[in-house]
């Protein structure tokens, strides 16, 4: 151990020396960077943390099994092995993964970490219970028993603690369970870890980091884990900086200012830089401000159960005449107009030009010609939105240009809070209104399987709101369709195939797609902007964070 | 004075039932505001809804629901439904920078409301009143958030004299804990003095014409004595009762918009926070809290009435 820290060590020398010469530039290993959020994360316990401010930290502490390449772009959405020895072999049926965790793995407080940890941090998820704890229990053999309260534990995971071996029996394959792996939820903790959220004191974790004085709603420290520079981890960046000092602040306009002001290094990218002073940001903070695309997709949904929507013709009237410029401005910029379900950083986003034409010219004449022809002329719709902005207005110019072409549009605006919830109840068969969806892993099932396919229509937070059940789509989406057993490992064998069934979305006219959103990635003038990922992922990495 | 505490608690009872009740069902009639269902996320199972709704007693009556919150409330272990974290624990937290804002700000609103007041009352008609009521028609009509806005970009930003926002405690630093709040207690003071400046120059003008002051007057005393002692002095009945009423509501948590614009974590922003995500165990303490403080805070306004106009008992 001590060994790998001395090459280590010669081998950040090294680095330096070269990108000194090669560069002309420098930067300093150590010292103290602080990041500005306007939302406090959900909990930093990751048994609990499903929001990217929650997530961004906790990727410095909790390393899981699998993980993704600390580098930007899509090349982020590149798994590799984290506290597995390498990633983990799947069975012919693809219904059994196996993996082994590294030997010699310590715990921020010491303690050794076994391959038990794993399958205990999985049941205390799944116990807390985390928010996307459906990725195990429709999946894994026997996590539904044990999260029910039926079983002792989950009978399809088994760990090894000798040998580290873990191997995990899924019910049916499912293509994208290695990105399942690489969530922080399921990185393991210690044994005796309560079952509960413990977002004051989140337990123990294998990372370059720890987590440490929380104030909640307020602020934290990730400072460095003591223990971990005897583990480590092959593409895994120990970090640079000694202190990350996180701090909550609702105003997001001080935010940005502090930033530009050089008074803090971070500001969240999950925030927006309220327009009132977005336009000075690119003269003042040159060098050190870009709008990155994450994988993400802004639509407007349409009931194709219920009237007008039921009508191929209406939609197709609504993504014909729909303004995305107008949309992109409402955004303050921070949107890409486009028609296709999957973004661009997603394998199968269709290359070739959108079905309806243009995207970025509108033809309302043509639109209204459509709804003419559809028959449903004069039809009341119901525009159900969030109160928040833009996506208030997003509704607001929705509505009124529904209202131009044809329909009878009035917009329902309710709180954020209850909006999802409200609009996945399947009993209020909503017509039509906002949806997003950002990425949980960079994998088109994550999109398609949640929001597209026929057997994601649920009773209570159903996802699929334009309700499409597509026979074409569910061969190929649906649990055993063919590209929903494809694992992350082959995706790109089938990028044609995913490639071609976008465009059957698209050309199917099921949602009106408005929009891939970007996001605003600036750091004040101490920070090496280069180096400083914002990743696909993680959001921002926070292990690439370097002063000058 | 016995009987007078005894009906205030009672009152102050009474009124934190009703109150505590009233929010507590508000909740329930939301659409879709079934708090299992927030908890759970957007991808929750209905078998991990129901979970959730077993676990933290959201199948049972609204009564038992109740009872079972006001008794964590009472024992200090409630917890947001959110974020899971302890609510009294976030109260305690906050209470400082809300206390530091309400007894700054209020000690400045008073002080130039009163002396603005009586410099428009006394100059009535001429150019100072004029002026001063300009300023506090534009005081009054000035939201914090904006007032916030402008000094955090022109003051904190581009002068850099005050900082972009944040609390430091009083133990931590006194001087970085004035500096903080030296624009945050401003903003706040704005509409307040604007308010209490009109009030009292209303007040003055109607109590110069009074038959009291001519007499006191014809007595030979002079003019700063028969404003101060028979003038000032009955006009602040008013103010106090005003100055009671809005101080308790800052200390509950009412000065949302200085708090959240200053990103002072007061108990003010932790309530808009929570209102935000619709999590009823912090709204339902914080409403409690500035229901306590009103009820407080007025019973102490009473006491200052009889103080100043003794003719004011404390029986009722």
């Amino acid at each position: 151990m001590r060994r790998l820290r001395s090459a280590g060590v010669l081998g950040s020398v090294l680095v330096l020396a070269l990108a000194m010469s090669a560069c002309g530039k420098s930067t300093k290993a150590g010292g103290t960077a602080t990041v500005l959020f306007g939302t406090a994360p959900d909990s930093l316990d990751p048994g609990m943390a499903y929001t990217t401010q929650a997530l961004e930290p906790d990727q410095t502490a909790y390393i899981p099994m699998l993980t993704y390449a600390h580098v930007a772009g899509t090349a982020g959405g590149k798994l590799i092995p984290g506290l597995a020895t390498a990633l983990p072999t799947i069975s012919a049926d693809g219904k059994t993964y196996t993996m082994t965790m590294r030997h010699g793995l310590v715990f921020s407080n010491g303690r050794p970490v076994k391959a038990s940890n794993f399958t205990y941090a999985v049941e205390r998820a799944l116990k807390i219970p985390w928010g996307g704890s459906s990725f195990i229990t429709d999946n894994v053999v026997g996590s539904e028993a044990f999260a029910s309260g039926s079983a002792k534990s989950i009978s399809g995971i088994t760990a090894d603690d000798a040998t580290g071996q873990i191997t995990i029996k899924l019910k049916a394959p499912y293509g994208a369970f290695d990105n399942v792996l690489a969530f922080p939820s399921f990185a393991p903790v210690p044994k005796g870890t309560p079952f509960k959220n413990e977002p004051t004191n989140p337990p123990p974790g294998v990372g370059p980091y720890k987590i440490t004085n929380i104030v909640p709603n307020v602020s934290y420290q990730v400072v460095r884990n003591p223990y971990w520079a005897k583990e480590a981890i092959p593409g895994i960046p120990s970090g640079s900086l000694n202190t990350i000092n996180a701090k909550i602040s609702s105003n997001t306009t001080a935010n940005a200012l502090a930033v530009l002001g050089n008074s803090a290094d971070v500001f969240d990218f999950a925030d927006t830089i309220p327009p009132s002073i977005l336009a000075q940001v690119p003269s003042r903070a040159s060098g050190r401000y870009e709008k990155v695309i994450k994988n993400s997709t802004y639509y407007f949904f349409m009931n194709t159960k219920t009237k007008p929507f039921s009508s191929e013709l209406a939609r197709r009237a609504v993504i014909v005449g729909l303004d995305r410029n107008a949309i992109a401005r409402l955004g303050s910029g921070f949107f890409t107009p486009a028609c296709h379900l999957l973004p661009p950083g997603i394998i199968g986003h269709p290359t070739g030009p959108c079905p309806y034409g243009d995207p970025t010219k509108p033809e309302l004449a043509k639109a209204q010609a459509l709804v003419k022809e559809s028959g449903m002329a004069g039809t009341p719709v119901t525009v159900w939105g969030e109160m928040r902005s833009p996506r208030r207005q997003f509704v607001d110019y929705y509505t009124s240009f529904l209202n131009q072409i044809g329909f009878k549009a009035t917009e329902k605006i309710i709180a954020d809070a209850t909006y999802f919830p409200t609009i996945g109840n399947l009993k209020l068969n909503p017509q039509t209104g906002f949806a997003d969806w950002n990425e949980d892993f960079p994998n088109p099932i994550d999109f398609y399987g949640i929001l597209i396919a026929g057997d994601a229509i649920l009773p209570t937070n159903n996802q699929n709101f334009s309700q499409v059940n597509d026979p074409v789509i569910n061969a190929k989406v649906n649990t055993l369709g063919s590209l929903y057993k494809v694992p992350t490992s082959s995706l790109s064998s089938v990028a044609s195939q995913w490639q071609a069934l976008d465009e059957y979305t698209s050309k199917k006219a099921y949602t009106a797609v408005f929009g891939y959103a970007s996001f605003p990635k600036l750091a004040s003038n101490r920070l090496d902007f280069s180096a400083a990922v914002l990743h696909t992922v993680f959001g921002w990495d926070w292990l690439t964070f370097k002063l000058k | 004075m016995r009987r007078f505490v005894v009906r205030r608690v009672a009152a102050a009872i009474g009124v934190l039932f009703v109150i505590s009740v009233l929010t507590f069902l508000i909740f329930p009639t939301i659409p879709n505001g079934d708090p299992a269902l927030r908890i759970g996320g957007r991808l929750a199972t209905a078998q991990e809804i129901a979970q959730i709704r077993h676990e933290w007693g959201f199948d049972k009556p609204v009564y038992v629901q109740y009872a079972r919150t006001m008794e964590k409330i009472f024992d200090g272990t409630v917890v947001s439904y959110t974020q899971g974290v302890n609510v009294l624990d976030e109260i305690r937290h906050g209470l400082p920078a809300t206390l530091s804002l309400a007894l700054g700000a209020g000690f400045i609103w008073l002080m130039l409301g009163i002396l603005f007041g009586v410099v428009t009352a006394i100059k009535a008609g001429r150019f100072a009143d004029r002026a001063l009521t300009v300023l506090a028609f534009i005081g009054v009509s000035s939201p914090p958030f904006f007032l916030g806005a402008l000094v955090i970009y022109y003051l904190g930003y581009k002068a850099g004299v005050v900082p972009l926002g944040g609390y430091v405690p009083l133990s931590q630093d006194p001087l970085q804990w004035f500096t903080h709040l030296i624009a945050p207690w401003l903003v706040l003071s704005v509409l307040f003095i604007g308010i209490y400046s009109r009030v009292l120059r209303s007040t003055l003008l109607d109590t110069l014409g009074e038959d009291y002051v001519r007499t006191a007057r014809a007595k030979g005393i002079s003019e700063r004595r028969v404003l101060a002692r028979h003038v000032l002095r009955n006009s602040l009945i008013p103010i106090i009762s005003l100055w009671g009423l809005d101080f308790a509501q800052v200390i509950g948590g009412g000065a949302i918009l200085t708090e959240s614009v200053f990103s002072l974590h007061g108990v003010g922003q932790f309530a808009a926070e929570s209102i935000g995500r619709l999590d009823l165990p912090p709204i339902l303490v914080v409403t409690m809290l500035t229901a306590f403080a009103v009820v407080l805070l007025s019973a102490i306004v009473d006491i200052l009435y009889a103080v100043l106009d003794p003719r004011i008992r404390l029986s009722g």
